[in-house]
């Protein structure tokens, strides 16, 4: 009886293991096209990526200036994408240099 | 209408401050070592240095490889798709905290006329944004108090309504804040805001105005600034031939102009920033033009792409409107065509879309015909009687 209690204790937590790494490891994708993000907010977890996928036909320069959060993606071509992760919690502002119509709220939980 | 030094009032503490407290630190403890023991200091700084490096570990966001993926290709556009992209609002947007009135868009355009917001009463808002240039001034740049030249060209103040950001290099949030500093700047109209609150109420003639507009609420600094705002939002270009032709009378522009329009599109790339029925989206880019200038730079020194980046002007009345470019180092829109077809001078940030076109003789004159078909016929501006 305690060897399968043991076994189901093991059991429950590979796949809580599984689930937290899914969850880290599942990205939400933000594109570009139009000169727009595709959302206005996104919500992820401490860690977990957010794809920035230029699906435009011109160029954008995607940052954020959000304290502890800050990152500058450079001049990113049409056609590429880049993961980005968030490292402290909190609401981080993004935008884009080149177009400031771009702004994009990413609420980081812990 | 702002064209001062941008180091004459704006923040740069507000983008890169953490530069700054860098360096303070630097310096700071370079002054703790002279005056602690050797050994001390070595071991403090051992242990700095392994906070610091924690902490660069865990500063910033984490940025991955950039990879390059598949997006499906934009079919190639026909002719009445592309026109599709150029049809002009029906209404001019007015903000939810300083709507439009008539009596305030009245007030506003006095305002806008009146010299005596100038410290010498030498300057109005018109005397750089006139109705007679288009709403700019037709100078390479400015001219400021005293008759000194500024650093940049006045830009015109056509279509503001649908700015996202104001100056050339977008320092400033909304058009009522914009509306404030060259009154304030030193270089420009050069009048404290106290002083011109007190010079406004020592006119007897505004005090009904600013009561039929502003109830309750007196003279004072976003009074003026949400009167003068509401009457530059008025200032919307007219009915162009562009226009007509957009609106379906094919005999509006010639075949050249039609053809300068396909390239503007397309092979010129013209409509990558000039975009939309406003030829612009507010971009900033640094288009590879000589002048020293950082523009935008200034106030983003972070992003290398912002290094002589300035905003995008429409090219709405634009036959009207030179000599061109933030400097006015361009006289004519041929050679403005040039320097787009040469891509400039080449370096780290400019922009990834300015490169050598390539374009045909034919092209270029086609281009020249096309740009001016977005020039409206003049009409004339009244002046305001001025409250005494």
């Amino acid at each position: 009886m305690r060897l399968v209690s043991l076994a189901g204790v093991v059991m429950l937590g590979m796949t809580l293991g599984s689930l937290a790494a899914v969850a880290l490891t599942t990205t939400e994708v933000i594109g570009q096209q139009g000169r727009k993000f595709s959302a206005a907010n996104v919500s992820v977890r401490k860690g977990q990526p957010v794809t920035f996928l230029n699906d435009d036909n011109v160029p954008h320069n995607v940052l954020s200036l959000s304290v502890g959060n800050e990152f500058d993606l450079g001049s990113q071509p049409p056609g590429t994408s880049t993961d980005v992760s968030f490292t402290v919690a909190g609401e981080v502002e993004v935008i884009c240099a080149i177009h400031p119509r771009m702004k994009l709220i990413v609420n980081v939980t812990q | 209408m702002y064209r001062g030094l941008p180091d004459q009032d704006a923040n740069p503490a507000a983008w890169g401050h953490s530069i700054v407290r860098t360096g303070t630190a630097v310096w700071g403890w370079a002054l703790v070592s002279f005056k602690l023991g050797r050994s001390l200091v070595w071991t403090l700084s051992a242990a700095l240095a392994a906070i610091a490096g924690v902490g660069a570990c865990l500063a910033g966001a984490r940025v991955g490889e950039t990879r390059h993926i598949v997006v499906a290709k934009t079919p190639s556009l026909g002719l009445e798709t592309m026109k599709a992209d150029y049809r002009g609002p029906t209404f001019i947007p007015f903000p939810k905290d300083n709507p439009f009135t008539p009596e305030k868009a009245a007030l506003g355009k006095i305002l806008y006329f009146d010299t005596r917001l100038s410290e010498n009463s030498a300057q109005s808002c018109a005397s750089c944004h006139s109705p007679g240039f288009g709403w700019g001034d037709g100078l390479s740049l400015g001219i400021g108090h005293g008759m000194e030249k500024l650093a940049r060209r006045s830009p015109s103040i056509v279509n503001v309504a649908w700015g996202e950001t104001f100056m050339w290099d977008g320092r400033a949030p909304t058009l009522e804040a914009q509306a404030l500093g060259p009154i304030q700047s030193a270089g420009e109209m050069n009048m404290q805001i106290g002083q011109l609150i007190a010079r406004l109420n020592s006119i007897s003639g505004y005090q009904p105005l600013f009561a039929a507009s502003f109830p309750g609420q007196g003279i004072s600094a976003d009074t003026v600034a949400n009167a003068i705002a509401t009457f530059e939002r008025t200032i919307v270009s007219d009915h162009a031939p562009f226009d007509a032709w957009i609106a379906g009378n094919e005999k509006a522009i010639s075949d050249e102009a039609k053809r300068g329009f396909v390239t503007f599109n397309t092979k010129g790339m013209c409509s990558s920033c000039h975009e939309g029925w406003n030829f612009t989206n507010g971009s900033f880019h640094d288009i590879g033009l000589a002048s020293a200038d950082v523009g935008r730079g200034q106030f983003m020194p972070q992003v290398p792409k912002m290094r002589h980046a300035f905003k995008t002007p429409g090219l709405r009345e634009i036959a009207r409107r030179g000599p061109y470019m933030h400097d006015g180092s361009v006289a004519t829109l041929e050679s403005v065509i040039e320097h787009y077809d040469s891509g400039g001078i080449e370096r780290s940030s400019r922009s990834d879309l300015i490169k050598p076109l390539g374009l045909t003789a034919d092209e270029k004159t086609e281009l020249i015909a096309f740009l001016n078909t977005l020039t409206s016929r003049p009409s004339p501006t009244s002046i305001p009687m001025l409250p005494q």
